[in-house]
């Protein structure tokens, strides 16, 4: 993780850092149990009364349900200052959440990577934009 | 609802890639198809058509553009958008309409020119279109979430690389044998699994490409006009499916799945084939011709599996006993499939229930299965949206 300070996310509301730990930024509904991601990415159960979502981060760490390795860079939007490919893309689970998320698989041997393995999220710098901020995004890493 | 049947339908082939204006392929589909139905351009009373998402305006007013070029006639023109499924559902809004007895005579059809190399996202809003957080976030082209899917099915049920070989390999010797296919090389295993990783565990030959082409089928229930036509097909159903909650696929579009299963894997396709099976009044043992969407070979094995033609787990196992060959159980894409034309968005639901109906019209050559009696057509579809679309002879 960079200057935490000087920190901003490509897209808001998605990765949180403000505890110290990086979390994704989730919401769950109180009334059918299902979390979502991102906030607004509602997906209750048919017949869900919809009352009492509430905004909460996902735990740091999770398990690797699936992944796969780009060979390609994406098209614009994607951008990183520096060439990634090829990298891993996870989908981590996090169990008492019941939901998978698909993020950058950074700061890991993509020879190590194994389904079931521990994964952390953190931070990932993209680029600097032009107020010199280190533009970021989620990412997991395998837990060392 | 009265019997409605398909008396024509044509293509404008596919093509890698074109310049040309989309409105001209239409133009040539829609041609093909009053040919071959034996009707004028002022016997069609309804016209549905496929939106073609790249065309701003006049791509997303599709049908009124096209229809100006045959004459407008003031009949109802709607556009139409479901994804891989946008065919069907024009074919079903075409097939409600003369059902139902609001006119005689409908167009369904769709136009496309995609773009070069990977789809990619369409506004620069993460706001209002959540797409943009896969682009911008993550890096997620279309391949990626199938190769997150072929992964967990390679662990789960012991799907092997060359598994995913044989399915290009069986595409690529049909294909070579459809003269309207875009793709003829016929490719061996070994040359498959060398070519190069797209998203591994996706290899380049195992991911169709884009594409661009026009389908078009004419539907009717006037009676004089389904005597006089070429082998009319009737439509037993044509459906169209949506995802259902718990579904653990993780949908293009989507960052997040759920991680406890309460429906089936591609339930929108699921739901789609299931209501078509229960419209139709059959089950999958009865269809004699299928067409799947093979964007992947992960896709060509998840689908026999979806639509009922075998349990999950056991595709592979039917691809390697030869059960969808032209002499198998269940002869799939003797078209040669995605793998061997490409995608055409707004145009290959379509595309895929005329490969179905020239099986059931005899109109397959060397490709013929043996006197077909019901085909059936299964599209993917982005954001959990499918169609499926049943006929007989």
């Amino acid at each position: 993780m960079g200057n935490v300070s000087n920190m901003v996310a490509r897209i808001p509301n998605l990765v949180d850092w403000s505890t110290g730990e990086v979390r994704l930024m989730s919401a769950k509904c109180n009334s059918c149990g299902t979390h979502f991601f991102p906030r607004e990415h509602y997906q209750h159960r048919p017949g869900c009364s919809r009352e009492g979502v509430e905004n909460v981060l996902l735990p740091n760490k999770g398990k690797l349900a699936s992944y796969v390795i780009m060979h390609y860079t994406p098209p614009p939007p994607f951008k990183f200052e520096k060439s990634i490919v090829p990298y891993g893309i996870g989908l981590v689970e996090f169990e008492n959440e019941k939901i998978q998320v698909a993020g950058i698989i950074t700061d890991t041997d993509l020879k190590s990577i194994k389904l079931g393995m521990k994964m952390e999220t953190v931070t990932l710098m993209m680029f600097t934009n032009d107020e010199k901020q280190e533009v970021v995004t989620w990412a997991f890493r395998a837990v060392k | 609802m009265r019997d409605v049947y398909i008396i024509g339908t044509g293509i404008h082939p596919w093509l890698i890639r074109s310049e040309q204006v989309f409105t001209n392929f239409g133009t040539v589909a829609i041609d093909n198809a009053m040919k071959d139905a034996g009707i004028e351009w002022k016997q069609i009373q309804a016209i549905m058509a496929g939106i073609f998402i790249w065309g701003g305006n006049a791509g997303h007013l599709s049908g009124q553009y096209q229809e100006s070029v045959f004459g407008e006639t003031g009949v109802p023109v709607i556009n139409i958008y479901n994804a891989c499924a946008t065919g069907t559902a024009a074919l079903q809004m075409a097939y409600n309409s003369v059902a139902s007895g609001q006119t005689d005579t409908a167009l369904a059809y769709g136009a496309d020119v995609s773009p070069k190399g990977f789809f990619s996202a369409k506004t620069d809003n993460a706001v209002q279109d959540r797409d943009v957080i896969r682009w911008k976030m993550v890096g997620m082209p279309n391949p990626v979430f199938w190769a997150l899917e072929c992964r967990k099915r390679m662990a789960k049920y012991g799907t092997t690389e060359k598994d995913l070989a044989l399915v290009k390999v069986v595409m690529s010797e049909y294909g070579s044998k459809n003269p309207d296919a875009v793709f003829k090389k016929v490719y061996t295993v070994e040359e498959v699994l060398a070519s190069a990783y797209v998203v591994d565990p996706l290899r380049l030959y195992m991911i169709c490409p884009v594409s661009t082409g026009a389908a078009a089928a004419i539907v009717t229930a006037d009676k004089k006009l389904i005597s006089k036509a070429d082998k009319p097909v009737k439509i037993n159903a044509v459906t169209m499916g949506s995802a259902m909650y718990g579904d653990p696929t993780i949908r293009i579009g989507v960052v997040s799945c759920p991680a406890v299963p309460e429906a089936p894997l591609l339930s929108e396709s699921y739901s789609a084939s299931h209501q078509a099976y229960a419209k139709a009044g059959i089950g999958p043992e009865d269809v004699d011709y299928f067409e799947l969407p093979d964007n992947s070979s992960w896709h060509y094995l998840v689908y026999l599996e979806c639509c009922g033609f075998c349990k999950e787990g056991e595709a592979d196992k039917m691809l390697r006993d030869g059960e969808t060959r032209i002499d198998g159980r269940v002869p799939t894409n003797l078209s040669g499939g995605f793998s061997s034309h490409g995608e055409a968005v707004a145009a290959q639901a379509i595309w895929q229930v005329i490969e179905c109906a020239n099986q059931l019209r005899g109109r397959c050559g060397v490709r013929q299965v043996k006197n077909p009696k019901v085909a059936m057509a299964q599209t993917y579809g982005l954001m959990g949206n499918s169609g499926t679309t049943i006929i007989s002879i």
